[in-house]
């Protein structure tokens, strides 16, 4: 398989979302607004990215009886390091994701990743699948948060698009509202995009 | 020889060892900035909630004193350390004058406790300015407690309308949708989606307002 068929392979034809349903609980979260659904989506981003490199680059070495408790631990180190980092250099936005950054760690996307791809594949090849299946999953929340922060706020990355006429819909900034979206999402995938037929 | 017993043994050790000696060095070479981000933020709070008070003794605009941060906090903010008061607690002075009450406040919200900072008049019974400091709640919805719209809706509001009371000392308020127009100064309006956090403030501010005055009823602070 070549590195963009990879590419292509993680960030559409087996997106982690709309296709394999994975990491559906902070789809579902952090949704309500773009930019936590940005930040969030570069966090995961940034995390499957270094722990496949990590999980592909030790891989020959990983005993199959610990080598999930191996991937978890590489996670995890890595979201920690996230959120260290956010702490030190930028305050706002850790303040902004607040019990997030931990949740990553929880992430099943991640642990799926590894498993099912870092932990049999080369270093880069596991690099290129770690940037497509983070975009992916971000192009997922941004689309969900998009309609949710529009029709929820009358705003779009925090800005007013929609005038005092607007009558802001509270179900949009409720958790159900990502349920529909999404479910309405994944049957507009599979019929136009994959066109399964009922 | 990864089969052997040992080796995963042996191998986990050495990625826990790695891992954890990796995570203690960056947080060791971040601690320092960490902290004194958070100690910057708490104090700037504490002296944005009583900056409009310290203004007007003395006649300088809030922003120029927010400005010369920590030089104003210095020079107008002081901590007290009253005997047996279970809360933090400042005072902000003018040429030997108290012009404000700042107190560290606690409470719980929908998915843990949360903390604030808020300023009082110095009869303790108008609250001037209100600040949260830690929550936990989630963010989009309940987190929204720190939005200005929110925080500013207390501020000077009477609280403490029977303050020789021995029950309940504070006023009582009404919720209303954030879409909807206060019709009275009783009315205030909830996080849309977040009623049971929008609800705990309010519960906070009370319960701690009657400890301050269970307080200041027979001891000074």
């Amino acid at each position: 398989m070549t590195k963009k068929d990879i590419f292509i392979n993680a960030t559409f034809k087996d997106n982690s979302i709309w296709r394999q349903i994975l990491g559906i609980c902070s789809a579902l979260a952090v949704t309500n607004l773009m930019l936590n659904s940005l930040i969030m989506g570069l966090g995961v981003t940034f995390t499957l990215i270094m722990a496949n490199m990590t999980i592909s680059l030790i891989r020959n070495w990983t005993p199959r009886s610990v080598r999930m408790m191996v991937q978890v631990l590489i996670i995890a180190a890595y979201v920690i390091i996230v959120d260290i980092f956010l702490k030190a250099n930028m305050p706002l936005i850790s303040k902004q994701l607040g019990p997030y950054v931990g949740l990553i760690i929880t992430n099943c996307i991640l642990m799926g990743r590894a498993e099912a791809f870092a932990s049999k594949n080369k270093v880069f090849d596991s690099f290129v699948d770690g940037v497509g299946s983070g975009l992916g999953y971000t192009i997922v929340l941004l689309g969900i948060s998009f309609v949710r922060e529009l029709f929820g706020f009358g705003s779009i990355f925090g800005f007013k698009v929609l005038g005092s006429w607007w009558t802001n819909w509270s179900i949009m900034v409720m958790a159900p509202s990502a349920f529909f979206l999404l479910a309405m999402l994944i049957w507009g995938v599979n019929t136009y995009y994959y066109k399964v037929k009922a | 020889m990864k089969d052997s017993f040992l080796y995963p043994i042996v191998f986990m050790l050495i990625m826990v060892v790695l891992f954890t000696g990796i995570l203690a060095v960056m947080f060791r070479f971040s601690e320092e900035k960490i902290r004194t981000y958070e100690d910057d933020t708490y104090q700037k709070k504490i002296l944005s909630t009583m900056v409009t008070q310290i203004a007007e003794a003395t006649e300088q605009s809030p922003d120029e004193i927010i400005a010369a941060y920590p030089e104003s906090f210095e020079q107008y903010v002081q901590q007290l350390k009253p005997d047996g008061f279970e809360r933090k607690v400042y005072q902000a002075v003018v040429d030997s004058a108290v012009v404000a009450y700042c107190f560290e406040i606690k409470g719980n919200g929908l998915w843990g406790s949360m903390s604030a900072l808020v300023s009082t008049s110095t009869d303790f019974r108008t609250i001037l300015n209100f600040a949260i400091v830690n929550q936990q709640e989630t963010p989009g919805l309940g987190a929204r407690i720190e939005e200005d719209w929110f925080l500013s809706q207390f501020q000077n509001i009477v609280f403490v309308v029977n303050p020789e009371s021995t029950e309940d000392v504070t006023q009582s308020y009404e919720f209303i949708s954030e879409s909807q127009k206060p019709e009275n100064d009783r009315q205030l309006k909830r996080v849309t989606g977040a009623t049971i956090t929008s609800d705990s403030v309010i519960k906070m501010l009370r319960a701690e307002f009657n400890y301050i005055y269970d307080y200041v009823r027979s001891k000074e602070l």
